[in-house]
């Protein structure tokens, strides 16, 4: 018991050390995201293999990813893969993956490539071209793919139509879903192992990036800011009033 | 006094029912984009907090130089266990922005659940119940953005939160707390 401390406030005392211990501990032990309001915070900028001239002071150099996942009775159990940076995730269910007999465990690469094949004629790269391939250990063995795998891959700012793929004999489109609310991220289906581009139409603008749409973007956002903003300034103001009308007259003193 | 204390907290169990409500509208609202549902979402905690705003005449305060003091203490402590991990490469062009939207937000939060949430549930069922109820709250209104994965964390420190509320008799201090939390994101997240 803290002498001098009515009961709301031990409650209180007790709460908040008891709070913060635990959220202390659970920071370190949860791969959770840090943020309380659930704003989401901008993804860092885009990590180049060979940045345009006006980035390339402030580049940082792209990461690879790897993952070395268990084989059970000649199949490789679903699982994940991705760059340390997050500009590439892949996922793949039971048995996408089929590994020679005697495998003991497939390790899968995800690396940007710094010299990646050219692009198709009217067709431009946007960002980095990564390489994906799976082996066999040990031995290193190819591993066949049964079935297709998930791709996610973060294109930088500017224009994208959809991802391309290329097993060594050209690059070919394929059908992609970009993420919805303006996140610079986009997926397929991955039908092998290659290289993989973001990819748009030479020359092509980002879309919406009409004076218009970037307008209407900026009015949309300020717009509703403004909003909460006066009608905040008013409660608060209306709040002082009110608890100053409230507020008892003070006794006068005498004499 | 004991009646007040046994019956059921209906008042306080609609503004629960009026903030989950709130951050479900938020989570149906997603797909929009992440700032129409978050400012759809803070429009309605204002207004939660303005249709609701009230006085505990008896209740003890500390003074707000103080209260804030102890915010700032409180928002370093949140913040300490991401200061260990590695700075982001996010430069301070966006960040000003980001920051006042997310202070906003934070601090609408904290009017709702640590002001007027937390003033019900104390009143009709004593402040144990009012800083849990709050907690619960908390980490309730996250879950949609960051899963069942984040919920200890956010309930832990919605419990904090509520002790600061409960300890300082303001608002003020837990706003200024989860602010600070916030902004922390920015750099080392």
């Amino acid at each position: 018991m803290v002498l001098g401390m009515t009961r709301a406030r031990r409650a209180g005392l007790a709460a908040l050390t008891l709070g913060l211990a635990a959220a202390a501990v659970l920071h370190g032990r949860l791969a959770a995201p840090p943020v309380f309001d659930g704003i989401v915070v901008p993804p860092e900028p885009y990590r180049w293999e060979s940045p345009p001239p006006n980035l390339r002071a402030g580049n940082k150099p792209p990461l690879s990813g790897e993952a070395t996942l268990p084989v059970l009775n000649g199949q490789v159990a679903g699982g994940g893969v991705q760059t340390s940076d997050n500009q590439v995730v892949i996922y793949f269910g039971p048995g996408t993956f089929k590994a020679p007999a005697g495998t003991q465990t497939v390790k899968c690469t995800i690396a940007p490539d710094p010299n990646p094949p050219s692009a198709s004629t009217g067709v431009e790269i946007r960002g980095n071209v990564y390489r994906i391939g799976c082996v066999a250990q040990p031995g290193g063995a190819p591993v066949t793919l049964a079935s297709s795998y998930h791709l996610t891959l973060r294109f930088p700012p500017g224009a994208f139509k959809e991802i391309q793929y290329n097993d060594g004999s050209g690059w070919r489109t394929l059908p992609t879903l970009q993420s919805s609310g303006g996140d610079p991220y986009a997926g397929v289906n991955a039908p092998g192992f290659g290289e993989y581009a973001a990819t748009a139409p030479t020359g092509a603008a980002a879309s919406g990036a009409s004076i218009f749409a970037l307008l209407g973007r900026y009015l949309e956002f300020w717009g509703i800011l403004a909003f909460v903003i006066f009608f905040g300034a008013i409660a608060v103001i209306q709040e002082l009033r009110r608890r100053r009308h409230r507020a008892p007259a003070r006794p006068r003193k005498r004499g | 006094m004991i009646q007040v204390g046994l019956a059921a907290p209906r008042r306080a169990l609609g503004l629960t029912g009026l903030v989950l409500g709130a951050a479900l509208l938020r989570a149906l609202l997603l797909p929009l984009g992440d700032l129409p549902s978050t400012l759809v979402f803070g429009g309605c905690l204002l207004a939660i907090a303005w249709f609701d705003r009230g006085l505990s005449p008896a209740e003890a305060r500390w003074g707000r130089g103080r209260a804030l003091v102890v915010g700032l203490l409180v928002g370093a402590v949140l913040l300490a266990p991401l200061t260990a991990g590695s700075l982001s490469t996010r430069g301070l062009d966006g960040f000003w922005t980001w920051a006042a939207l997310a202070a906003l937000i934070a601090t609408l939060e904290e009017i709702a659940i640590r002001g007027a949430l937390f003033r019900h549930w104390r009143d009709e069922a004593g402040p144990v119940a009012a800083i849990v109820a709050g907690a619960a709250v908390f980490a309730l209104i996250h879950l949609p953005r960051y899963g069942w994965g984040a919920m200890p964390l956010d309930a832990a420190v919605g419990l904090a939160l509520g002790g600061l509320r409960a300890l300082t008799g303001r608002v003020l201090p837990c706003a200024v707390a989860h602010t600070i939390a916030d902004w922390g994101a920015w750099f080392w997240a």
